[in-house]
């Protein structure tokens, strides 16, 4: 790796950055309750910036046996590219970071397979009618970052993931449900996760009506993770400086009702995405987003946090945008890492019951055509249950939600969890912890 | 790589019932502008393959960038796939092809240089930035890729193939007091690198859109008479019905397969929808698909009828049907999948005109910001929207997302046009982890009685 930077400092640029990714994913997948495939993925890659005469080029290649080809794509780009509007990383201390799990490393298939088969074992055990689906996936990575500035620091990580996913049609009546998990780290309770999934199906096999209207609406921490996609868009860096996150002009002032606080952490042992450096070489850290329900930062990389002379925050990412894999061809960005919301002071379960009526959401399709950076989410119940004297009733569908972040977690919070879940993002990747939220006069419409 | 593909058949083709190798070589150019600011411009080259082996009915799958340990890879599959399968494998037959398909473009986005790339779109940057002082931002990007395909089989197909891919997106941003509405000009194409020009127009008419979002009040949450516009109603059809049609959703599930049953009426007798890969020039124009299997028009429904689905040859063979060259993968790192290509609504007979006359009060809802499906139900979000009152166009609003059961909205469809449209954007669809491919969809205007439709 060190040869590219010094090919490309021959070759008349000012300064070059590497990042190598190394890969070797392993995954065993179940179709309806059966062991379907065995897969490996094995993953090796670079990519390369540079700067030249003032302006920055970018390339990317998987084929390592033509690396002259990197060099000349990216001097090529160099040459009508933009201007470079901030400097690589430099070398310095990086902080401790348990990305890396031998157990997970270890993990044989038989031990993976055992995973999914114990999860579909209970979905049955409960109704021998759904359909299951399965996999666990685990991931070694190798993440190599250089640059001429002198930094160049390695860190090897484990991923691991699983989900449970169960799909049950009576007539054309059908019910969907499971769980996920993902980590670092094998810090999961899996009969817990199995038991939630046939739990999801016990609370909504009678559909119930539901009358347009306000209603009090109970956030699982699931579709709490989803919602903040919203704030996700709105602390991003990179829509900040286009000047079209509304968040602009707001740090210091309040955003949201006084007892939310939410970190993007980055250092958090087991989270997905946890790592001792971002993929610019950049230390991550833990970062108070809001406190109190103040905003307090920004997520930035190093061009951001040099644009809008905010500290940089460690966020730049080579992420595929909402599906959250790694992905080699993308230019760092502004992406959060894992997210942690603060709890309150009750369990959910008595929020539940202190709800007269209302819905309890906790999946909702279709939230990404949203105008999410506005802080605008809407969809249609995937999964939400009526609530009826404290307790839920039934299943509530064709029904739309829909509503403004700002104005809800401001204005109408009734309550927030003690009790603080990790889930997944969008039905998978990722790890972050959520409270159960109880907002009050949410908007449901649906046909009756 | 062809002698390798037939080295590796030679050597391990009789350890297992079934083996493909894929490899595949992609040169991509990408550029985009965030506001006036150049923010990405990169090359990409990516190279690799994968080798998938089939025993007994079990799969095991290898891909990797590392393509001088084929045979390694190889012998993983072989033996993965050995470890999975108990049953049998079922197939559905197909005639061993041996082709080369290169190339034939009417414009070749190789022949472009990157600094004319670059400043097609610096000016449709600077011409959204200029529209208005409303517009604080624009987002525009485009890519081009050029690929190469590699297929053989131990059935005896060798197959390769190339491929061009052109896409993206002009999507002008409107700001006032903290809200932002965007309204997207989305392009695409197959064959002809002037799909990317001369776009001008469509752009200032985004602007227009955008900034009338900021205004526009939101719509009433409730239910409403819908027109559709072709492009909203291509990815209606995309994401209520395509993906309900897809072969691997349906084969393993017999609750499922009591509903998609062939010969049951899904609509009224004027309703064809099809989905076809013979289409030169779009993003969903295949020749072989990633099996091998020569693409062709599949009708999903005839006069209101389920009659067909769209198979890789595996879920084909568990259902008895016939493969219809729709077993598509994202690249080399996935196995391929029952996937769509053009998915369109056929043409009906009215005329737009007609059409809105006979709506009292109702929306016409225009392109799609995206849609999803769960199966059953369906949601979508129409990038623009205007009333309609009294059989003609009134106000426009804003955060419109139309929701409903597949089975009744399409039954509640009651009338469509005659001006069957087909469009390619610069995104693509989602499927398993694989997203985004590349498909295009089609539709005429289509009228829907009581479809819901979200709001405050």
């Amino acid at each position: 790796m060190k040869r590219i930077i010094e090919k490309v400092l021959s070759k008349g640029a000012a300064r070059a950055e590497v990042f190598y990714l190394n890969s070797l994913q392993t995954e065993v997948s179940y179709e309806a309750g059966r062991l379907k495939e065995l897969a490996n993925t094995e993953e090796t890659g670079v990519a390369l910036r540079l700067v030249k005469d003032g302006k920055l080029g970018f390339a990317t290649t998987t084929k390592l046996t033509h690396l002259d080809r990197l060099v000349d794509d990216a001097l090529a780009t160099a040459s009508c590219g933009g201007e470079m509007e901030f400097n690589f990383a430099v070398a310095g201390g990086l902080p401790d970071s348990r990305c890396f799990d031998e157990t997970v490393a270890e993990l044989s298939v038989d031990e993976m397979m055992k995973h999914s088969e114990a999860g579909i074992a209970h979905l049955l055990d409960y109704e021998k009618d759904i359909l299951t689906e399965s996999g666990t996936a685990r991931d070694m990575q190798t993440i190599h970052v250089l640059n001429s500035d002198g930094v160049d620091a390695k860190f090897e990580r484990t991923q691991y993931q699983f989900y449970i996913h169960g799909r049950l049609v009576e007539g054309t009546n059908m019910l969907d449900a499971g769980a996920y998990f993902g980590g670092t780290a094998l810090d999961v309770d899996f009969d817990q996760l199995y038991e939630r999934a046939v739990d999801d199906f016990r609370s909504a096999r009678t559909n119930v009506d539901l009358a347009t209207g306000p209603t009090t609406v109970v956030l699982t921490p699931r579709a709490v993770a989803d919602i903040m996609l919203t704030l996700n868009f709105g602390v991003s860096g990179a829509y900040v400086e286009q000047g079209i996150s509304p968040l602009v002009g707001k740090l210091g002032r309040p955003i949201f009702d006084e007892r939310i606080t939410i970190r993007d952490d980055g250092l958090r042992s087991g989270g997905y995405r946890s790592a001792p450096f971002d993929d610019e070489g950049v230390p991550m850290q833990t970062t108070t987003l809001v406190e109190s329900g103040v905003l307090r930062s920004y997520l930035t990389d190093l061009r951001t946090a040099r644009k809008l002379n905010h500290a940089d925050t460690g966020n730049g990412l080579k992420a595929k945008r909402l599906v959250g894999t790694k992905e080699l061809g993308k230019s760092p960005a502004p992406e959060i890492t894992n997210w942690v919301m603060e709890g309150g002071e009750k369990p959910h379960e008595e929020l539940l019951s202190n709800v007269g009526s209302g819905v309890l959401v906790d999946s909702i399709m279709g939230l990404l055509m949203s105008n999410l950076i506005a802080g605008e989410f809407g969809g249609n119940l995937a999964y939400g249950l009526k609530i009826e004297d404290g307790k839920t009733t039934g299943r509530v569908k064709d029904a739309m939600i829909s509503g403004n972040v700002y104005k809800l977690f401001k204005s109408n919070l009734v309550a927030l969890s003690k009790d603080v879940e990790l889930t997944g993002l969008l039905g998978g990747i990722g790890t972050h912890w959520y409270p159960y939220v109880v907002l009050r006069n949410v908007t449901i419409a649906t046909k009756s | 790589m062809k002698s390798r593909i037939e080295q590796v058949m030679k050597k391990f083709a009789d350890k297992c019932d079934y083996l493909e190798v894929h490899f595949e070589e992609t040169e991509e150019s990408r550029i985009g502008f965030t506001g006036p600011r150049l923010s990405d411009l990169g090359r990409r080259v990516d190279f690799g393959g994968n080798v998938r082996a089939l025993h007994r009915g079990g799969w095991g799958f290898a891909s990797f960038n590392s393509v001088d340990r084929l045979e390694e890879f190889a012998q993983y599959a072989i033996d993965q796939a050995r470890t999975v399968g108990k049953g049998t494998s079922q197939l559905a037959e197909i005639e061993p092809v041996v082709a080369d398909v290169p190339l034939e473009l009417k414009s070749d986005p190789r022949d472009i240089s990157l600094e004319n790339k670059v400043e097609i779109m610096r000016a449709y940057s600077e011409r959204a930035l200029g529209f208005s002082d409303s517009i604080t931002s624009s987002l525009v990007t485009c890519f081009d890729r050029f690929h190469r395909f590699w297929f053989g089989s131990s059935e005896g197909s060798l197959v390769y193939q190339e491929r061009v891919d052109i896409g993206g997106r002009v999507t002008p941003v409107a700001t006032r007091d903290g809200d932002t509405q965007g309204y997207s000009v989305g392009f695409g194409g197959s064959d002809d690198f002037s799909v990317v020009k001369g776009l001008e127009r469509e752009i200032d008419h985004a602007c227009e859109v955008a900034v009338g979002k900021l205004d526009a009040p939101k719509i009433k949450g409730g239910e409403y008479t819908v027109i559709l516009d072709p492009r909203l109603a291509g990815v209606f059809v995309h994401e209520a019905f395509g993906h309900l049609s897809e072969g691997d959703n349906v084969y393993e599930d017999k609750n499922l397969q009591k509903v998609m049953q062939l010969g049951r009426r899904f609509g009224k007798s004027f309703l064809n929808v099809y989905d076809t890969g013979l289409d030169r020039g779009l993003r969903g124009h295949l020749v072989y698909d990633d099996e091998g299997v020569p693409t062709e028009k599949t009708y999903l429904i005839r006069e209101g009828e389920l009659v067909g689905r769209l198979h890789s040859r595996e879920t084909a063979g568990k259902m008895g049907e016939k493969p219809t060259g729709s077993a598509r993968c994202l690249d080399y790192r996935f196995p391929p999948i029952p996937r769509m290509r053009n998915t369109c609504i056929a043409a009906g007979e009215a005329t737009f005109d007609e059409m809105i006359a006979g709506v009292d009060h109702g929306v016409y809802c225009i392109s799609a910001s995206g849609g999803q499906t769960n199966g059953e139900m369906f949601t979508f979000t129409a990038a623009n929207a205007r009333m309609i009152c009294g059989g003609k166009l009134a106000e426009q609003v804003r955060d419109v997302t139309l929701t409903g059961n597949v089975f009744t909205t399409l039954e509640n469809i009651d009338l469509l046009a005659n001006d069957l449209a087909a469009h390619d954007g610069g995104g693509g669809c989602g499927k398993a982890g694989q997203f985004p491919l590349p498909v295009t969809h089609g539709s005429p205007h289509v009228r829907i009685q009581g479809v819901v439709i979200g709001g405050e």
